[in-house]
């Protein structure tokens, strides 16, 4: 019963999202909404090898691999973006595989710092790369709107696109979540030497968790590249906006589940854009003094994430059938 | 007698410490086999040995005439051996499910997977706390997750480290049966107890260890009175040891 009164509002909730772009003409908001959802999918693509206890700060290797990857096709090859997009994807699982070397081998920090490195040296490689990235100049994608082209007079089409990458990713990791790659992941989370023991080749699961994860990020990269029109090496591979910021979102709104990432990313962006906005202009950096101080009161208050705050309550309304449920 | 797990001159060294030295030994098919030793005797070494989370530097294991010495933890334990931790850590899942986590490698589907965890579940008497955190359970549970977790992988020969302490004496009684009742149910059990009485009750034969070699082996009655056994523990100079 309960379980119903829940779908209906999620179905509701989700029309609304529909007609958003109907009512709100404002570029403004439609923008935001648009890197809302935007966030969403890169931090529940982000959170996958979480679920085994990997923490990486490198995803900028693979949105900056996904982005570039599509728009050299695009501009200097003239090849659709829907094409780009297939190929984005695999070159950021190509990456995937080679930051795999570390996963397996490293513990805790150690991979952790190693994935900064990879996506610190992709970035200098597209600097020095004149001939195909142009170097710090960047590529810009030309104005021809088609669908084609991935290039709208509108800012309609993104929203939707947006939405459903957000969606598509949820999906995918309640699924993978609950299904036995997802198990095998928590399980070497909680105890690596246990699960070995207990006939998981936590190698393999960590390795898919990161397939995965790379994989989707370089395909939402895609798409994100095509919607700001410019890729430079700089921001494609920024550590700040595709490294950090789906961590922090992750860790904020709670890592290594479903729902953490979502959470996360919808109180996260805006907010960072206004802290950018206001506090950014009054004092460079200030905004990420407020970051900080957000990440330790999480960090020490909350380890758990904003879910772990909202879990309890949830449960107690579906306690009525109480088939185990997580998230 | 069938053989089921074959050790020989198995050695571990960590530096210039030889953790395990030259040990051989073979477990038979169906038996309850114990293994006790002071502390630091290497004990879960072996253990750590056997289910592969350590290489050995020497020697060979064999599982039915299979070598496992240098395979993987999670082949070994497709392979038939199974094991349980003397620090009992949970997975931070539902009772159920962690008892779901191994059986995923038999079974693809979720509800297949959990409708294996709850038999096993059934058979240590945990079914009715399926649905709980471990945390919640007191510790002689949590153990008996530990089995059941185990016994999700199918084992042929089951690994027990220390499933009997820290407990009190009537769980000790609850759990005790619980070994036989997994051997009767065709598993093999090599484990490790510091708890003699329980020890002697239902082990067959006894393996004794001290400072990383099998000092003594036998029924608990020809160990207890073997006079090596008795310097390993009370540190008396018995003459010819």
């Amino acid at each position: 019963m309960r379980n119903n009164k829940l779908k209906t509002a999620a179905t509701i909730f989700l029309l609304g999202l529909l007609a958003v772009p109907l009512y709100f003409t404002s570029t403004f908001v439609l923008h935001m909404f648009t890197l809302v959802f935007f966030y969403i999918a890169l931090t529940a693509a982000w959170n996958i090898p979480a679920f085994g206890g990997k923490f990486s700060l490198g995803h900028a290797a693979f949105f900056g691999l996904g982005g570039y990857t599509a728009a050299i096709l695009y501009v200097k090859l003239g090849i659709s973006p829907f094409i780009g997009v297939v190929a984005g994807t695999f070159v950021a699982m190509v990456g995937g595989v080679i930051l795999s070397f570390p996963l397996i081998r490293l513990k805790g920090p150690f991979f952790t710092l190693s994935s900064i490195a990879f996506a610190e040296v992709l970035r200098m490689v597209a600097v020095d790369w004149r001939a195909l990235t142009n170097g710090s100049v960047g590529i810009n994608i030309p104005f021809k709107p088609s669908w084609l082209n991935l290039t709208f007079t509108s800012g309609a089409p993104f929203y939707y696109m947006a939405l459903g990458l957000a969606l598509l990713v949820i999906g995918l990791a309640w699924w993978i979540r609950s299904s036995s790659l997802g198990y095998h992941l928590r399980a070497a989370a909680a105890d690596e030497d246990a699960a070995r023991a207990l006939g998981i080749n936590t190698a393999k699961a960590h390795f898919l968790g990161l397939m995965w994860s790379s994989g989707l990020t370089g395909m939402i990269a895609v798409f994100y590249v095509f919607y700001n029109y410019v890729l430079e090496p700089g921001t494609a591979f920024s550590m700040d906006l595709f490294s950090l910021q789906p961590a922090m979102n992750g860790i904020i709104g709670g890592m290594g589940t479903v729902w953490g990432p979502v959470i996360g990313a919808i109180i996260m962006t805006p907010l960072g854009e206004f802290l950018r906005f206001y506090l950014g202009t009054i004092q460079q950096g200030l905004n990420f003094v407020v970051y900080g101080l957000m990440l330790i009161a999480v960090v020490n208050f909350v380890p758990g994430g904003i879910v772990s705050l909202i879990e309890p309550w949830f449960k107690k309304k579906k306690s009525g059938d109480s088939s185990a449920a997580d998230n | 007698m069938d053989d089921l797990l074959v050790v020989r001159d198995l050695t571990k060294n960590f530096g210039g410490l030889a953790a395990v030295s030259e040990v051989s030994f073979e477990v038979r098919r169906g038996e309850i086999l114990g293994l006790i030793g002071p502390n630091g005797a290497g004990k879960t070494t072996l253990f750590n040995l056997i289910s592969g989370l350590l290489v050995s530097n020497r020697g060979s294991i064999m599982l039915e005439g299979e070598d496992l010495t240098k395979k993987p933890p999670y082949k070994r334990s497709a392979m038939g051996v199974g094991r349980t931790f003397q620090v009992v850590r949970p997975f931070d899942m539902t009772v159920l499910e962690n008892v779901m986590v191994p059986i995923f490698a038999h079974y693809k589907t979720s509800k297949e997977a959990k409708e294996k965890a709850f038999e096993i579940l059934e058979m240590v008497k945990l079914d009715k706390m399926a649905d709980k955190m471990p945390a919640n359970l007191t510790l002689a549970q949590r153990k008996r997750i530990e089995v059941a977790r185990a016994l999700a992988t199918k084992p042929k020969l089951l690994l027990l480290d220390e499933v009997l302490a820290g407990l009190n004496p009537t769980e000790v009684a609850e759990n005790l049966p619980l070994i036989r009742q997994v051997r009767d149910s065709g598993v093999t059990i090599l484990f490790i107890e510091h708890l003699m009485d329980a020890m002697m009750a239902i082990s067959e034969r006894v393996l004794v260890m001290d400072q990383g070699a099998l000092i003594a082996c036998g029924t608990p009655d020809e160990v207890t009175s073997d006079q090596c056994v008795i310097t390993a523990y009370l540190g008396e100079e018995a003459p010819g040891c």
